[in-house]
């Protein structure tokens, strides 16, 4: 067995337990159909590529992309426990090197992210079955979102891990930078309406675009705005990833 | 044949240089004991030695292969019990013994059958279902050092293994690792109980202030270090009295215990302690008890580090 494939193994292994499989899918459920269906008196449905999706379909499309950064999470809290309980330095004394532990990290998250992404997509499919268009394009970019989304949002989780000793700094800093992307995206609601500031700040956000490109590959859309939004995805997935292998290369013994 | 090899090895952090320039020769199939105080450089010194950090000069060539350029060739071949604890909290005993099996690309069906058979030999055969984060110190640490059993090495770092063990639970440790050598495994020991690297070890490095003060077998240092023996005189009077009767005899030293207690640690014991009970009886002060001792492995570190140049203890 490959290095990569060893150690993806054992992440899984010690990061799949029943606490986080149950925040993985409970969540997501409560937001689609408690919110979802409770906020449709409040919000019937939002105005979507020159036309209309209901607000429970919207919610349930954007869940798909939150659901795909927060089980990057998973990424951070490897690491993290990985130094607190001393693994990384036994891993790192084995026959490993830092770019192979890097990148099963970052395997381990594209797994999760993606059966995430399928749960949410499955579990929600009645919710948004009616408005959606398939077309040979909705595989394809979910799956870019799910691969380019947990490169990106791991990558995130990764740096911060290297630099929080304190479990208490790690939690607050993951917890509040994780929530601010989530609802300060379009993940829950447009940001038509949204005030200037607020609104400026969706679209800098990353997860705007990674749930754009979902409901894209669900509801259709701009196929140029599209690529102009994957593109510039990837470009930040790939920095992220840069920094983030150079910080664990720095990390210390 | 040798399993390490060093020459002038040494590790700054800018201005503060932890490791000086040391040289180490480790016989293969032997158990090399790496004493030294809080701070000497034992830590450094393994964290080389196992590549996790990359020394700032000299050389170094572990089971043959030139560490410096191929680390990654080195840890395949070896084992590294760590000082820090370390395991996988969510996972049980059995689960994480067989995950580092298939960790080390260990075979499914080896890694059952060993994990079984070091739950066996650690006795933690009634704990395989309990989870890490619910053991004591003890066990976990049992767990972490019975893991490394789990794959092949030619040679084992072993750094302060014993910490948050029982008495009886290191005496087995310490029999299995002489097993262990006697079978061919190279041991690399390092602690701080010297009674343990006396029971286990073939030879012995004293490393103090990043330098090695000395290295031989245990046998040796004793012969050549430790000279010196220890004679006890314990009396029924007081510290002062004691302390005027004794002014101006060398090598002895009066501490304060059930009444007075004169220690003396001389390579000539027998003439000191004439002159000290010819000062005794002079002054009148009665003897309880007198004991002697040969100088043990912790009297020549002891000696050997106070002696150390540089040493503000010595």
């Amino acid at each position: 067995m490959h290095p990569v494939v060893r150690l993806v193994n054992r992440n899984l292994t010690v990061s799949l337990n029943p606490g986080f499989l149950i925040w993985q899918v409970v969540f997501p459920l409560i937001y689609i159909f408690v919110v979802g269906f409770a906020y449709t008196s409040l919000i019937e449905s939002v105005p979507f590529n020159g036309g209309t999706v209901g607000y429970p379909a919207y919610l349930a499309t954007g869940m798909i992309g939150f659901n795909i950064m927060n089980s990057t999470l998973v990424s951070g809290l490897i690491i993290w426990n990985d130094r607190r309980h001393g693994m990384f330095e036994q891993i790192m004394s084995g026959p490993y090197t830092r770019m192979q532990y890097i990148l099963a990290n970052i395997c381990t998250v594209g797994i999760i992210g993606m059966a995430s992404a399928a749960l949410i997509a499955v579990v929600g499919l009645p919710v948004f079955l009616e408005s959606v268009e398939f077309s040979p394009f909705t595989v394809p970019l979910v799956v870019f979102a799910a691969v380019v989304g947990s490169v990106l949002f791991g990558s995130l989780a990764s740096i911060i891990s290297t630099r929080l000793n304190s479990s208490e700094g790690f939690n607050v800093v993951i917890n509040t930078t994780f929530i601010f992307l989530a609802f300060s995206s379009t993940a829950f609601y447009p940001a038509e309406g949204a005030p200037e500031v607020l609104g400026a700040a969706f679209y800098v956000n990353p997860l705007t675009h990674l749930v754009d490109i979902i409901r894209a590959g669900m509801f259709g859309g701009e196929m140029e705005v599209i690529m102009a939004e994957m593109g510039a995805l990837s470009a930040i997935a790939v920095t992220l990833f840069v920094v983030a292998a150079k910080m664990m290369t720095r990390l210390d013994f | 044949m040798h399993s390490i090899r060093a020459d002038a090895l040494s590790k700054s952090y800018g201005e503060t240089t932890a490791v000086d320039r040391i040289d180490l020769e480790v016989e293969s199939g032997t158990a090399f004991g790496f004493l030294g105080s809080n701070g000497a450089g034992k830590s450094t010194t393994i964290k080389m030695l196992t590549t996790l950090i990359r020394p700032t000069g000299g050389s170094l060539d572990v089971l043959g292969i030139d560490a410096l350029k191929e680390p990654l060739k080195v840890r395949h071949r070896i084992g590294v019990v760590q000082q820090q604890l370390c395991y996988e909290p969510t996972l049980s005993v059995e689960k994480s013994l067989t995950k580092y099996g298939m960790m080390w690309n260990v075979p499914r069906a080896e890694s059952r059958r060993r994990a079984a058979q070091v739950m066996h030999d650690f006795g933690l055969a009634d704990l395989k279902k309990k989870r890490n984060e619910d053991l004591s110190i003890g066990q976990r640490r049992r767990v972490q050092v019975a893991r490394e059993f789990m794959h092949d090495m030619e040679l084992l770092f072993l750094d302060e293994p014993t910490v948050g063990l029982d008495p009886s639970a290191r005496r087995s440790l310490l029999d299995y690792l002489r097993e262990r050598v006697a079978g061919g495994l190279t041991i690399f020991y390092t602690t701080h109980i010297l009674s343990e690297a006396d029971y286990l070890c073939d030879q012995i490095a004293i490393i103090q202030k990043g330098r090695i003060l000395v290295c031989d077998t245990p046998g040796s240092l004793k012969k050549s270090l430790g000279r010196r023996k220890t004679i006890t005189v314990h009396t029924n009077s007081d510290h002062d009295r004691v302390s005027a009767a004794l002014a101006g005899v060398p090598d002895c030293a009066v501490r304060t215990g059930m009444g007075a207690q004169v220690t003396i640690q001389s390579t000539d014991p027998e003439q000191v302690l004439a002159e000290v009970l010819v000062r005794l009886r002079r002054n009148d002060i009665k003897m309880r008890e007198i004991s002697a001792a040969a100088a043990t492995l912790e009297d020549i570190f002891l000696e050997t580090v106070e002696n150390a140049p540089g040493s503000t203890t010595g």
